[in-house]
C-alpha cells in the first residue's frame, strides 16, 4: 500500500501538465481544473493501494475519460468527432523541413534569452497556442508521446489505437507544428 | 539547410523525435510557472484527493477487519468487564472503538430496524390477543349477571321468541 508521501509527489509531479492537458482539450481553465481534480480524487480513492509504477498509466486513462466525459456533458462531441477526423485527410506537410525549422526554434529562443525576456515568452505562448490547435488525437497522441513521455505501445493503449497510428498522428502533429512556427515566423 | 526529402526515413523519424521532444521541453518550461490561483487550486485538489485516499484505506482497512475481529480479539478482551462500568470490549475506560468494534456495531445498527419490527409485530399481537380476552370476559360477566339464565340464549323456542317480539 503507497503512503501518502508517494501519493503526493506523484501528484506533484503531473498535476501541471495535467492542467496544460486538459486545458489544451477544453479550453476553459475552470473546467481543466474541475477535470484534473475529479482525476485525482478517482485515482486516489480506487487505485491509491496499487504500485506506484502504475499510476501514471491510471491517471492518463482516468483523465481521459473525465475529459471525455466533459465533452459529453457539454454535448459537443460531434465537433470532437469532427476534429479527431481532422488528421485522417490528406497530409500536405510531408516533406517539410523539420530540420530547419528545430534550428530556428532554438535560434529564436537562445537569441532571445539573453535580450529580451518577455519575446522568449512571446515564443513559448506562440508554441503553445500551435499545440492547441492541433487536432485533438494528433494533439493527445504528441503530448503522451513527447511531454509525458510514454512509449508508443503505452500511447496506444492509453489512446485505443494502433501503434501504427500513434506514430502517424505524432509525425503529423510534428509536421504540422513545424509548418505553423515557420508560418508564424519562428523560422530563418 | 537541409529538406526532408534529403532525409531517409530514419532521419525524418529521428527529426520529429527532436523537434517533438524540444516542443514538449518549451512546453514545460511555460508550465512550471502557472498563475498563483491555479496553483492554489491544484494544490487543494491535491489535499481533497489525499484525504479520500485516506478514507477510502480507511473504510477498506475496516471492511477487512470486520469479520476476523471477534476471533483477531483476545478472549479476555472479549467478555465485558462485570462490575466496572464504562468498560468495554478491550477493557480500556473511554478507548476510542477500534475499526473492527465499528465495524460490529455497523452491522448491530444495520439489524438493529428489522429487530424493532419483529418485537413490533409482538407486541401488537399481544395486545390485540388481550382486548380480545377483555372483550370476551365483559360479554361472559354480562351474561353472568343479567337476570336471564345463559342456558336461555340455546332454547330454541327462546329465540323464536325474540325474533317475532315487537321490541
Amino acid at each position: 500500500m503507497a503512503n501518502d508521501k508517494e501519493l503526493t509527489d506523484f501528484f506533484k509531479s503531473v498535476e501541471k501538465r495535467a492542467f496544460k492537458r486538459t486545458y489544451f482539450a477544453v479550453r476553459d481553465e475552470d473546467a481543466a481544473l474541475d477535470i484534473v481534480q475529479d482525476s485525482m480524487i478517482r485515482l486516489a480513492e480506487r487505485y491509491a493501494g496499487r504500485p506506484p509504477s502504475e499510476w501514471p498509466m491510471l491517471f492518463q486513462r482516468i483523465m481521459s475519460n473525465a475529459t471525455m466525459d466533459w465533452f459529453r456533458r457539454q454535448k459537443v462531441r460531434n465537433a470532437v468527432v469532427q476534429n479527431f477526423s481532422d488528421f485522417e485527410g490528406a497530409d500536405e506537410s510531408e516533406g517539410f523541413d523539420l530540420l530547419g525549422t528545430l534550428q530556428s526554434i532554438e535560434g529564436a529562443l537562445g537569441a532571445e534569452s539573453a535580450a529580451d525576456q518577455v519575446a522568449r515568452d512571446q515564443v513559448l505562448r506562440t508554441i503553445e497556442e500551435q499545440v492547441m490547435e492541433l487536432p485533438a488525437r494528433q494533439r493527445e497522441a504528441f503530448l503522451l508521446r513527447y511531454w509525458e513521455e510514454f512509449d508508443v505501445a503505452e500511447t496506444a493503449s492509453l489512446m485505443g489505437c494502433s501503434e501504427g497510428s500513434v506514430k502517424t498522428h505524432c509525425s503529423r502533429a510534428v509536421q504540422a507544428l513545424a509548418k505553423a512556427l515557420r508560418a508564424k515566423g519562428i523560422a530563418p | 539547410m537541409t529538406s526532408l526529402p534529403e532525409h531517409p526515413g530514419v532521419q525524418l523519424q529521428g527529426l520529429e523525435a527532436r523537434l517533438g521532444a524540444r516542443v514538449a521541453a518549451l512546453l514545460n518550461e511555460r508550465t512550471e510557472v502557472l498563475p498563483h490561483d491555479i496553483e492554489e487550486r491544484l494544490r487543494v485538489a491535491r489535499d481533497q484527493a489525499l484525504m479520500r485516499a485516506r478514507s477510502a484505506a480507511r473504510a477498506a482497512r475496516a471492511a477487512r477487519e470486520a469479520p476476523l475481529a471477534p476471533a483477531a480479539r483476545p478472549d479476555h478482551a472479549v467478555r465485558p468487564s462485570a462490575g466496572l462500568p464504562g468498560r468495554w470490549f478491550d477493557g480500556r475506560i473511554g478507548a476510542r472503538a477500534s475499526a473492527g468494534e465499528t465495524g460490529f456495531w455497523l452491522g448491530l445498527a444495520s439489524w438493529m430496524p428489522l429487530l424493532v419490527l419483529v418485537l413490533g409485530l409482538v407486541l401488537i399481537r399481544a395486545w390485540t390477543t388481550h382486548e380480545q380476552v377483555l372483550a370476551a370476559a365483559e360479554i361472559d360477566t354480562l351474561l353472568l349477571a343479567d337476570e336471564l339464565p345463559p342456558a336461555a340464549w340455546s332454547d330454541p323456542g327462546f329465540r323464536e321468541f325474540l325474533k317475532t317480539s315487537p321490541l
